[in-house]
């Protein structure tokens, strides 16, 4: 009981202070990423909805290195219409990885990512079939 | 009995502090505005490359995490202990060195080396004031995040959060040239901190990772160009650069190809490439490389 209400109290005091100069939505994304992983970045994407769904629109660049395995949460904020979903590409602009099968119609809330080419990638984020909403894309490194 | 008592306690004290906790949040809506959608490349700004450039520059993190994978012990000696951040008068010196123990403070956060970082963060709060930046730097948080060792993640977070709010500040305001020094401070650090460590635990993945900075160098000396002229110590710095970057010129990094894979492991996606990068790089190369980055963060060091 004792060893129970302390791992409790340790727990609640890190989501304390980590909850009180971020915002929620982020806190939340990065904690949710597991205790396997350490941060790295994140983005927080807000879009309204897309004239005609097709190009993801939210476009940024990072670099990510071999030997590196890499996660990627996507959270969405509550009253989103649309889920956040990404899309990774390589310097030749080849899909590497996206977090949306179209086959299936299956999303997924993390990717992991084993890199073993070096390079700049570009990430693409936007909320499925073009729809309006708002979330947070946080990178971590896999331990 | 006393252990629910125990118990009601936490939780009252959890919900009073997050009842707390959500009005400084919502103060602080962090989201960009709608539609807020970076442009394509032929459309954008140079304020906007500089962004793009600015975060493709690896975190030192990434540097300190890839030590403890290869299983290189912490040394003290690595870090930036010398600098005295009273006796940075200039905002040259103020950012640059901002960027330099930012970098030590990834690599002291990733050892959990916490107890040790405060002399640093008393540095780092010190220096971003002297650039009134403080506010972006929630010193008290993250001291306390260091002396209770609880929360690494939280750490790491507040951390790295701050940098990038205090970077993106500075562009914001004009004062991007500050930005450009931090950043490249920051990648100065971690280069030494990887040259240093590969002298010493000699590792071909190290190896690797110290021959790609190739792949980002070309950004940060982007980065730093339209200073370049704006004063002798800027000049100095990009001098230095491009040394580096010539140290680098005969090294090659060569691609294989192959299409990714992906499996599907209790519910969550994991891909796994197949196309690989490959460095090429001689020993003499390397000790061009060593040499020129020790050379140089330890001259930018001293005039401070």
């Amino acid at each position: 009981m004792k060893k129970y209400l302390i791992t409790l109290f340790l727990l609640t005091a890190g989501m304390i202070a980590f909850g009180q100069s971020t915002d929620p939505l982020v806190a939340q994304c990065v904690m949710n990423a597991g205790p396997n992983t350490k941060y790295l970045k994140d983005f927080r994407i807000q879009l309204g909805k897309a004239q005609a769904p097709g190009e993801f629109r939210y476009k940024t660049q990072m670099s990510l290195w071999k030997n590196t395995r890499y996660k990627f949460s996507l959270c969405t904020a509550e009253g989103s219409e649309g889920e956040l979903v990404l899309t990774i590409k390589n310097d030749a602009n080849q899909v590497v990885l996206s977090s949306f099968d179209s086959n299936t119609g299956k999303t997924y809330k993390s990717v992991e990512l084993v890199c073993n080419r070096s390079g700049i990638y570009q990430l693409n984020y936007d909320f499925k079939d073009g729809l309006q909403g708002s979330g947070v894309g946080v990178v971590s490194m896999v331990k | 009995m006393k252990g629910t008592a125990f118990l009601f306690m936490i939780l009252i004290t959890f919900t009073c502090l997050t009842c707390r906790n959500r009005s400084n949040s919502d103060s602080q809506f962090v989201f960009p505005e709608e539609d807020t959608i970076p442009l394509d490349e032929a459309e954008k700004l140079s304020t906007e490359a500089i962004e793009e450039i600015a975060k493709n520059i690896s975190s030192p993190v990434e540097i300190a995490n890839l030590l403890q994978t290869l299983a290189v012990p912490f040394s003290p000696e690595y870090l930036a202990s010398s600098v005295d951040p009273n006796r940075q008068t200039t905002s040259f010196d103020k950012a640059f060195t901002l960027g330099i123990l930012g970098a030590d403070l990834g690599y002291l956060n990733m050892y959990e080396k916490t107890g040790s970082s405060i002399d640093i963060l008393s540095s780092i709060r010190k220096l971003a004031e002297g650039i009134k930046v403080g506010q972006f730097f929630d010193f008290e948080t993250i001291k306390r995040l260091s002396l209770s060792k609880s929360n690494l993640d939280s750490l790491l977070f507040m951390s790295i959060d701050s940098y990038t709010q205090i970077d993106k500040y500075l562009r914001d305001n004009d004062r991007g040239q500050l930005s450009a020094l931090m950043i490249i401070g920051v990648w100065i650090e971690g280069q030494y901190l990887a040259t240093q460590v590969m002298t010493e635990y000699p590792d071909p993945v190290l190896r690797d990772r110290i021959g790609e900075q190739k792949i980002i160098l070309n950004d940060l000396i982007l980065l730093a160009n339209p200073y370049c002229n704006r004063d002798p110590e800027f000049g100095e710095l990009c001098r230095d650069l491009q040394e580096i970057k010539q140290s680098y010129r005969d090294v090659k990094i060569t691609y294989t190809l192959g299409e990714p894979v992906s499996r599907e492991v209790d519910g969550a996606l994991i891909v796994e490439q197949t196309e690989t990068s490959v460095v090429e790089m001689t020993d003499d190369q390397l000790k061009d490389i060593i040499e020129i980055t020790e050379s140089v963060r330890n001259k930018l060091i001293a005039n401070n």
